[in-house]
Order: C-alpha cells, then sequence, then structure tokens
C-alpha cells in the first residue's frame, strides 16, 4: 500500500486504512474475485521509501470478504433481462448469462411487453425479477468485473417456487 | 493457483487459497455488510452517501436471498453444520440452498457423494433435519 507523506503523523494508521479501503474494496481480480469489503487489518509493517517520490510503501496484512464464483457451483441469482438468446442473471456484482440452448427444452421464449420463458402448461414462467437457482458452468474475469454462463438445465435447477423465499 | 479448466466445484476443485479461506453464508455476509454500511454512513454523518457499487449490490443480494435473518439462528446454523465434517465451501452452499431433501442435497453439492468421506444417505438426512428445526425455530 502506498502513502502519501502528507498523510504521515499522528493518525498514520487510521489514514493507511481508510485508502486501503477506498483503493481495494469493489475490485476485482481472476484468483480472488471481487473484494466486497474489508472486515479486519491483521498486522501492518514497516514502510519502505521509495526513491524519488517521497511516497512510502507499507505492507499491510488484512481480511475481507470476497466474492468468487465458481465453476460448478450452484447459486441463486435474479433475472435482469430475457431475450430470444436465453437471459441475464445478476447476483451481486455478477453478471450471469443462460443461454436458450441451457433452458430446458420445454420452456418456450414469448415476446411482448414482458418477455420471458414459459413452460407449455404455463406452470413456470422466467421473467424480469425472476429468482432462479442456476449452475455456473463458465467464468470469465476482466479487470473490473466477473462474467459467468451459467445452465438451469439439470436437476433441482430453475424458478425458485418456494413462497418462502419469494 | 488452478487453470481456468481445472476448476470444478462439484468436485471440491476450487484452489488452495479457498479451500484454506472461511466461506460465509449469504445470510452471514448480510449481517457482516449491514454492520460495514451502518459504519460509512456513520462515519460520513450522513446516511444519504452513496455506498461503493459493489458493496451496495453485494447486500442487496444477500439480503435476497438470506434464508435465515436474526443473528442468533446465523449462528446456530453454522453450529449445526459443522458437525457434519463438510468443507467450508461444502457449508456455505448447503446452508444458502437449504436443500429439502437428499437428492437434491447431493444434486446441489455433489461432492457430498465422494466415496470414503462418510457422507451416506443417512447422514445428509439427518444433516437436513437438523438444518430445518432451526428454520422453524427462526
Amino acid at each position: 500500500m502506498q502513502l502519501h507523506p502528507r498523510h504521515f503523523g499522528r493518525n498514520l494508521r487510521e489514514n493507511l486504512v481508510a485508502k486501503l479501503m477506498k483503493d481495494v474494496e469493489g475490485t476485482c481480480s481472476g484468483q480472488h474475485g471481487f473484494v466486497v469489503a474489508i472486515t479486519g487489518i491483521e498486522n501492518i509493517g514497516k514502510g519502505l521509501i521509495r526513491d524519488g517520490t517521497g511516497f512510502v510503501t507499507f505492507p499491510v496484512k488484512y481480511q475481507c470478504v470476497v466474492f468468487r464464483p465458481f465453476k460448478g457451483e450452484i447459486l441463486e441469482a435474479v433475472v435482469t433481462m430475457v431475450n430470444k438468446m436465453g437471459f441475464f442473471a445478476e447476483a451481486g456484482p455478477v453478471q450471469i448469462f443462460v443461454s436458450n440452448h441451457l433452458i430446458p427444452d420445454d420452456m418456450e421464449f414469448q415476446s411482448g411487453d414482458m418477455p420471458n420463458y414459459t413452460t407449455s402448461d404455463g406452470s413456470v414462467k422466467i421473467q424480469k425479477d425472476s429468482e432462479v437457482r442456476l449452475k455456473i458452468i463458465g467464468t470469465r474475469v476482466d479487470a473490473t468485473e466477473i462474467f459467468c454462463i451459467g445452465t438451469i438445465k439439470d436437476d433441482f435447477l430453475g424458478v425458485i417456487n418456494d413462497p418462502a423465499t419469494a | 493457483m488452478l487453470r481456468a479448466d481445472e476448476e470444478d466445484a462439484s468436485e471440491l476443485k476450487i484452489g488452495d487459497d479457498f479451500l484454506k479461506a472461511k466461506c460465509l453464508m449469504n445470510s452471514e455476509v448480510a449481517i457482516l455488510l449491514e454492520h460495514r454500511c451502518d459504519q460509512m454512513k456513520h462515519m460520513s454523518g450522513d446516511s444519504t452517501t452513496q455506498l461503493p457499487q459493489v458493496l451496495e449490490k453485494s447486500l442487496q443480494y444477500v439480503k435476497r436471498f438470506s434464508r435465515f435473518t436474526n443473528q442468533g439462528s446465523v449462528k446456530q446454523v453454522r453450529e449445526v453444520l459443522s458437525r457434519y465434517q463438510l468443507a467450508e465451501f461444502e457449508l456455505a452452499v448447503i446452508g444458502n440452498l437449504c436443500p429439502e431433501n437428499v437428492d437434491e442435497a447431493k444434486s446441489v453439492v455433489p461432492s457430498l457423494k465422494t466415496k470414503g468421506r462418510g457422507h451416506d444417505d443417512e447422514a445428509i438426512e439427518r444433516l437436513l433435519n437438523d438444518l430445518l428445526m432451526v428454520k422453524k425455530f427462526e
């Protein structure tokens, strides 16, 4: 963690922690996923002065909550957009796309004001704001976001109709 | 670090870092983030401050999908589940999804079926019953 000399003084530690939170929270890496929130600082090591700039680098060990979807993981998400190619869902900051090949064959796309996928008997419907349980089959990580491909074509996947969670 | 194509949560291949890390359930994260947001609002002095987007979105998500809302029962769930020699990751998935029967549990957490881990159907059944109890008495 690099700190400008103007922050030195009595509040060094607080400033360092504040800057860490500002810089690290919300970032995303391939290995660890999204850093959602820092929960604790384990220790702050000795600072090292950088030649030429006056900046000081401190090694900081910290604990944080991260969000990282795994291939093969099953999770719940909220549908955000439905079109004839499939639908997009969101699990926190992570975007998930479920292609129409990965939606059960008995579900048909219906266009209109509220595009949706419906079974032939109309008992199950996927539309915007539906809650679905899906399985991640692929992930792609950018510098700022994680994008996943999901499927609902498996046992115990699909719309969550448990009224307790609706 | 594992290469992307070697990763498979159904066989519990999630990389060393994450196997060792503590996996939290949505309900636990909700409590944690809620606390953190309060803290941030408190620090900035007014309640209208914009929260960072990732934090905001994550909070909304975990709140929407929390099975347990009061702190006591969240704690209890972890206690109950940790009696069954589950990996951290499995514990979190079961706690998040609350499967209703043995088949569902085995389907959402396929690593339970791995041989030699002592999770026969009976044990899973007991686990789910315990979980149901906590939910009932919430």
